[in-house]
C-alpha cells in the first residue's frame, strides 16, 4: 500500500481507562475480526491479561479502514498499561508516528500516563487525544477536555468523546487518526532497515520478530540479517498481524508486520536490533533501544528441588517473550538450587510468579525483594549488591548507598494526608504539590526506591480507593543506613530470609517478621525460638511451642489402610515445606516478607 | 495357651444403632431395624463362605463390634454366635468380645452372651457427665452405665472394658476428672481412652465448620490425655496402648494380662478376617502367581447392597490393596510403636523381613532418636513418652515416601 495511506499508532492510557476495550472496538469496526471472533480484549492473548484485565505484552494487529473510496492501513501497536512496564510503552511508540491518548472521562489524566505522553512527545509523535467513558454516570467530559486542552493544546471541542464500550463515536477516533497523524516516512527502495519491536517464541515458527520496516522492502523470504548479534537467519515467512499471523508475499517502508525468523532462540534476537538484507546489507542500524535495567531482584526456588531443571527451562521460555526479564544461578542453604531474577517492579515479578505456576505448572518460591546497593568498603573498593547474602561483613564497610527515585503521584485532593503519609513512613521526602485543577494534585517527592518496590503500589491504591496514580523514574544513589536483619529459626540464620533494610526500621521489621514467622510456622516436635538479629544483636524473639499432642487415638477397628493414608496425608503436606535444620518451614514462610505491612 | 504371635481375629461388624451419634462416622445406621434379620442371614453366609478357606486356622479373638452389637435381639444374637463357632476353629483361650451400648443391655442378655461364649464386653460409656452425654448425643445417661456394669458382672463377665472420649469442647479437666473416677469405682478389666476426632460429613463437623461448636483444642485434649495417664496410671492401671489401659496380676510381662487380645493383633500387624458391611481383612493369601501376598481389603459398605451381594454369591470386596514388603514393615512399625511397652520387637522384625530393623530405618532413627521421640534397646524400639504425645510425627517417618 502506498505509504501515504498507512498510518502507525499506538494507544497511551491508565490502567483501566479503557485501552483494550477500544482497541477491541476498533478491530471489530474494521472488520478485522468478525464479531463472532471477537473476544474481550483480544490483543490481550495471554489468560493472565484477561484475567487481570490489564496488558502485559504489547503486541500488533493491522487493520483496513475503509473512508469513502480510500482504504488505509492503520497499524496498531497495543502497549501495556502498568506501572512496571514504562520500558514496552516507549519501545511500541518508537515503531509508530502517532498515538491515541485515552483518558477516562471520571477520572482525568493520570500519574502514569503522563509519563508515556512525555515519552510520546519526545518521539515527536502526533498525540490524538480521546475522552472515553463518557456514558459512566461520573463522567465529567467537560473538565476533563478542559484538562486536555490545558496539557497538550488541543481544543476541548475537536476531543472527541467517546465510549469504547457502547460503540458511541469510535468512528470519530479513527478519522482522526487518518487526519492528523502522519503517515510513515520511508524508502521503499533503499537498503533494508527493519526495527525489531518486539520479539515472541513460537512453538511451530521459531523466534517470531515484530517488526517496524523503517527503509527498504523485504520480498519473499530472503537471507537476513540482524546488525546487533550479527546473526543470519532464513526466514520461514513474513507477513502481517490480523491479529493472527498471515503470510504475506511482501513488507516494505513503512508497514509494520513479524518476520518468522527460523531461529530456534530468542538470546540470538534482542528487541531494538535492526533487521537488513544479507545480500545487500543497510550501511548503518536504526537507533534501538537502550537495554533496559532491572530494579528489583529476588530469589526463586523450585519448591520441589527436582523440579530445577524444569524451571531453568521455564525461564528460558519467558525470557523469550520478556525481554526485561533477567536471571542467573543463585545458591541457598534454606532453598537450594534456584536463581537471582531481575524485575522491573514488584508487578513484573507478581506476573512472572503467576505465569511460572500457570504456563508452566511449577510450584515457586520467591525471597524478599531487593533493590540494587552500592557499598563502599573500608578498603576503598565498592560493590553492587542485590542480594541480602552479598552485604559484607559491618566492619568491611564504609558506607551503604541506595537508589532513590523521583515519584511523582496523582490523587484527588480529599487524600492528600494519607498519601503524605504513606511517603513519609516509607522514608520519603516531599518536594512539591501541584494542583493538576481544583480537585486534584500532583505530589511529587523522593524515596528510596528500596521503599516503594514492596507493596507501595497497592497501599497506595488501599489509602486512596483506587484513585491515586504514580509514576517513578530512578534519581541516583544516596548514602543511607542499611543494615542486614536476619532470621533465625532454631539458632540457625536462614539465608532466604535475610532483608536489607534501614537501621530506624530494623526494630519494627525484625518484630513484625518474627511474629509473622512465628505464626506460619507449624508446631513441631520440640520448641522452636525464632529470632530477628541484626549482627549479633538479637532485637526479636518468639517461640514456637513444641507441638503438644499429635496422636491418632481413636480406634478404627482394623481399617488400618485408613490410618495409613491419614499420616501419608500429613507427611505429603510436610514434603513441600523446606527443612532448615531440623524444622520444618512451611513455603509461605519465605514470601511473608512481602506482606509485612498487612493487618 | 497359644502363641501370641500366631494368632488371628475375626471381626463380625453389626451395622446398626438404635440411634447415631453426631460425632461418629462408622459404618452403623439407626432405623434399619427391619434389615436385622436379614442382616445377620447374611453375616452368617459370609462366614459360611470363609469357613472352608480357614479351615485349620485357629482363631485367637473374636470382637463383634459395630455399631451396636446389643440392638440385635436375643435369637439374632444367638444365631450368630452359633454360627462363630461352627464356622471357624476357636482356641479353648479365645477372647470373644462384645460391644455393647449401655442403654441396650440387661441381665438377661447379658447372660445370654455369656452362655454364647462371649467372653468380654466392651461398653461404650463415653463420659459421666450429663451434658457430655447430651452432647455426644448418647442414648444412656451414667446410671445406665453403672447398672450395666452391674448387669455384666452378675451375668459372670470377668473382663469389661469401658469406652470414653475426652478433648470435648470445652471441656473441663475437673469433668473428665470426675469421669475417670467414677469409672474406677466399677474397677473395669481394662479403660479405652478416645479424643474426639471431628470426621467429616458427620453432624459435628457441621456443628464445628458453622461455629456453633468450637473445634477441639490441641492444648485441652494433651492437658486431659495427661491427666488420663496420671490418675490411671495411680489406679495401678497400664498404658499398654496409646488409647488403651488394662489391669495386670503384676507379673513383668511386657504386656498386661487384661490388653485386649484382639486389638493386639492389629497393632501387631497380624491377620484378621473381617465379616460384615465395612468391615476390614488383613491377611497373606496365595496369589495366581503361586506365590504368597500380603493383602487388605474392606468389603461393601451400604448394608442393603452387602446383603443382596452376598446372598447373591457375589463378591463383596470394595476395597483391595496389595501390601508389598516395604509398606508392611511401614505399618508394622505404625501400628506396633502404639504398642507403648511392646513396642516393636527386634527379633520379631527379623524374623518376619528378613531384615534388621535399625537397619531399614537407619534414617529415620537418626533423627527420632536424638530428637528424643523414640529409644532403642537391643529388644526393641518403643516411643518416650514425648514420642506418644506426638505419635503421629513419628509413625508417618517409617511409612514409604511416594
Amino acid at each position: 500500500m502506498n505509504l501515504d495511506h498507512i498510518r502507525n499508532i499506538s494507544i497511551i492510557a491508565h490502567i483501566d481507562h479503557g485501552k483494550s476495550t477500544l482497541a477491541d472496538r476498533l478491530l471489530q469496526m474494521t472488520e478485522t475480526v468478525t464479531a463472532r471472533e471477537m473476544k474481550e480484549q483480544l490483543l490481550d492473548s495471554m489468560d493472565l491479561e484477561r484475567e487481570k484485565g490489564v496488558t502485559i505484552k504489547a503486541s500488533a494487529v493491522r487493520m483496513i479502514y475503509r473512508r469513502g473510496d480510500q482504504e488505509y492501513e492503520i497499524n496498531l501497536i497495543d502497549t501495556p498499561g502498568h506501572v512496571d512496564f514504562s520500558y514496552e510503552v516507549h519501545r511500541a511508540l518508537q515503531a509508530c508516528e502517532g498515538a491515541i491518548l485515552v483518558v477516562d472521562a471520571s477520572q482525568g489524566i493520570q500519574a502514569q500516563t503522563m509519563a508515556h505522553l512525555f515519552a510520546a512527545l519526545e518521539q515527536d509523535l502526533t498525540i490524538v487525544p480521546v475522552i472515553n467513558k463518557i456514558d459512566l454516570p461520573a463522567a465529567m467530559p467537560d473538565d476533563v477536555a478542559q484538562e486536555i486542552e490545558n496539557l497538550l493544546g488541543t481544543p476541548a471541542e475537536d476531543i472527541p468523546h467517546i465510549s469504547a464500550k457502547a460503540g458511541i463515536n469510535v468512528e470519530a477516533v479513527l478519522a482522526q487518526v487518518v487526519d492528523q497523524v502522519s503517515p510513515p516516512q520511508g524508502d521503499v527502495n533503499a537498503p533494508l532497515q527493519a526495527l525489531v519491536f518486539d520479539c515472541h517464541y513460537d512453538p511451530y515458527k521459531g523466534v517470531i520478530a515484530y517488526v517496524r520496516v523503517v527503509n527498504g522492502t523485504i520480498n519473499g523470504t530472503p537471507a537476513l540479517k540482524a546488525m546487533v548479534s550479527g546473526k543470519t537467519m532464513e526466514p520461514i515467512e513474513i507477513g502481517v498481524l490480523t491479529p493472527a499471523m498471515f503470510a504475506t508475499p511482501r513488507l516494505h517502508a513503512g508497514e509494520v508486520g513479524y518476520i518468522a525468523t527460523g531461529l530456534k532462540s530468542v538470546q540470538d534476537l534482542d528487541v531494538g536490533d535492526t533487521i537488513t538484507l544479507a545480500a545487500e546489507p543497510s550501511a548503518e542500524r536504526l537507533p534501538g533501544y537502550q537495554p533496559m535495567k532491572p530494579m528489583v531482584f529476588a530469589g526463586l526456588y523450585p519448591s520441589n528441588p527436582d523440579d530445577y531443571v524444569d524451571l531453568r527451562d521455564a525461564l528460558e521460555k519467558l525470557q523469550l517473550n520478556d525481554a526485561a526479564l533477567a536471571y542467573e544461578p543463585e545458591t541457598s542453604q534454606a532453598l537450594g538450587f534456584g536463581f537471582r531474577l531481575g524485575f522491573l517492579g514488584l508487578f513484573h515479578m507478581e506476573i512472572i510468579q503467576e505465569r511460572l505456576e500457570r504456563e508452566y505448572d511449577l510450584d515457586v518460591i520467591f525471597t524478599a525483594p531487593s533493590v540494587e546497593y552500592r557499598v563502599v568498603k573500608t578498603d576503598g573498593s565498592v560493590i553492587t549488591i542485590d542480594s541480602p547474602a552479598e552485604l559484607p561483613e559491618p566492619t568491611l564497610i564504609e558506607q551503604v548507598e541506595e537508589p532513590w527515585c523521583d515519584l511523582s503521584i496523582f490523587t484527588p485532593s480529599e487524600y492528600i494526608g494519607t498519601v503524605m503519609d504513606l511517603i513519609t513512613k516509607r522514608r520519603g521526602e516531599l518536594r512539591n504539590q501541584n494542583w493538576l485543577d481544583a480537585k486534584r494534585v500532583d505530589i511529587s517527592c523522593t524515596i528510596p526506591l528500596s521503599e516503594i518496590v514492596v507493596d507501595f503500589y497497592n497501599d497506595l491504591k488501599a489509602r486512596t480507593r483506587g484513585y491515586a496514580s504514580m509514576d517513578y523514574t530512578l534519581d541516583g544513589y544516596r548514602a543511607s543506613d542499611m543494615v542486614k536483619l536476619d532470621i533465625l529459626v532454631n539458632q540457625q540464620p536462614v539465608d532466604a530470609l535475610s532483608v536489607i533494610v534501614h537501621r530506624d526500621d530494623a526494630f519494627y521489621k525484625g518484630q513484625r517478621l518474627v511474629s509473622k514467622m512465628k505464626e506460619i510456622i507449624p508446631r513441631q516436635m520440640f520448641e522452636v525460638p525464632i529470632q530477628a538479629a541484626v549482627g549479633n544483636k538479637i532485637i526479636s524473639r518468639a517461640n514456637v511451642k513444641a507441638m503438644r499432642k499429635d496422636v491418632l487415638s481413636k480406634c478404627y477397628g482394623g481399617d488400618v489402610s485408613r490410618k495409613r493414608k491419614l499420616l501419608e496425608k500429613q507427611k505429603a503436606g510436610k514434603k513441600r515445606m523446606k527443612m532448615v535444620g531440623s524444622v520444618e518451614i512451611p513455603q509461605e514462610a519465605f514470601m511473608s516478607v512481602l506482606r509485612l505491612e498487612d493487618d | 495357651m497359644s502363641n501370641p504371635h500366631d494368632a488371628f481375629g475375626l471381626y463380625v461388624h453389626i451395622p446398626f444403632c438404635e440411634k447415631k451419634c453426631p460425632y461418629c462416622d462408622f459404618n452403623t445406621y439407626a432405623g434399619l431395624e427391619q434389615r436385622f434379620a436379614s442382616t445377620v442371614d447374611a453375616l452368617c453366609r459370609e462366614m459360611t463362605l470363609w469357613a472352608p478357606r480357614l479351615a485349620g486356622q485357629p482363631v485367637t479373638s473374636v470382637f463383634i463390634g459395630g455399631g451396636t452389637p446389643t440392638v440385635l435381639d436375643e435369637a439374632l444374637l444367638a444365631r450368630l454366635l452359633e454360627q462363630i463357632h461352627t464356622s471357624f476353629q476357636l482356641t479353648a483361650d479365645c477372647e470373644i468380645t462384645s460391644e455393647a451400648n449401655p442403654g441396650t443391655v440387661d441381665r438377661r442378655k447379658f447372660r445370654l452372651l455369656h452362655d454364647l461364649g462371649v467372653t468380654r464386653i466392651s461398653l461404650g460409656v463415653q463420659s459421666f457427665q450429663p451434658e457430655e452425654l447430651r452432647f455426644l448425643g448418647r442414648i444412656h445417661d451414667g446410671d445406665d452405665a453403672c447398672r450395666a456394669v452391674d448387669a455384666a458382672r452378675s451375668a459372670g463377665f470377668a473382663n469389661i472394658n469401658l469406652d470414653f472420649i475426652f478433648g470435648l469442647p470445652n471441656q473441663r479437666p475437673e469433668a473428665w476428672l470426675a469421669t475417670l473416677e467414677q469409672a474406677l469405682t466399677l474397677e473395669p478389666e481394662h479403660l479405652s481412652l478416645y479424643s474426639l476426632i471431628v470426621e467429616p460429613e458427620t453432624p459435628l463437623y457441621h456443628w464445628v465448620q458453622t461455629g456453633r461448636v468450637p473445634a477441639p483444642d490441641e492444648e485441652n485434649a494433651a492437658d486431659h490425655y495427661e491427666l488420663a495417664m496420671a490418675r490411671l496410671a495411680a489406679a495401678g492401671y497400664r498404658h499398654y496402648e496409646v488409647s488403651n489401659w488394662a489391669r495386670d496380676t503384676g507379673d513383668d510381662a511386657v504386656m498386661p494380662d487384661r490388653a485386649c487380645r484382639h486389638n493386639l493383633v492389629y497393632w501387631r500387624n497380624q491377620a484378621y478376617l473381617g465379616i460384615g458391611p465395612g468391615a476390614h481383612s488383613h491377611m497373606t493369601l496365595a496369589d495366581p502367581a503361586g506365590g504368597q501376598t500380603e493383602q487388605r481389603w474392606g468389603n461393601h459398605k451400604p448394608v442393603p447392597g452387602y446383603v443382596r451381594r452376598v446372598m447373591a454369591g457375589e463378591t463383596v470386596t470394595a476395597f483391595h490393596e496389595v501390601i508389598d514388603p516395604r509398606l508392611s514393615m511401614g505399618e508394622t512399625m505404625m501400628l506396633g510403636l502404639r504398642l507403648v511397652e511392646e513396642g516393636v520387637e527386634q527379633a520379631r522384625f527379623q524374623q518376619r523381613y528378613g531384615q534388621a530393623l535399625e537397619d531399614m530405618f537407619a534414617p529415620e532413627l537418626a533423627y527420632l532418636v536424638p530428637a528424643g521421640a523414640v529409644t532403642v534397646d537391643e529388644k526393641r524400639i518403643r516411643l518416650t513418652r514425648r514420642g506418644l504425645m506426638v505419635g503421629n510425627q513419628v509413625f508417618a517417618r517409617f511409612l514409604p515416601s511416594d
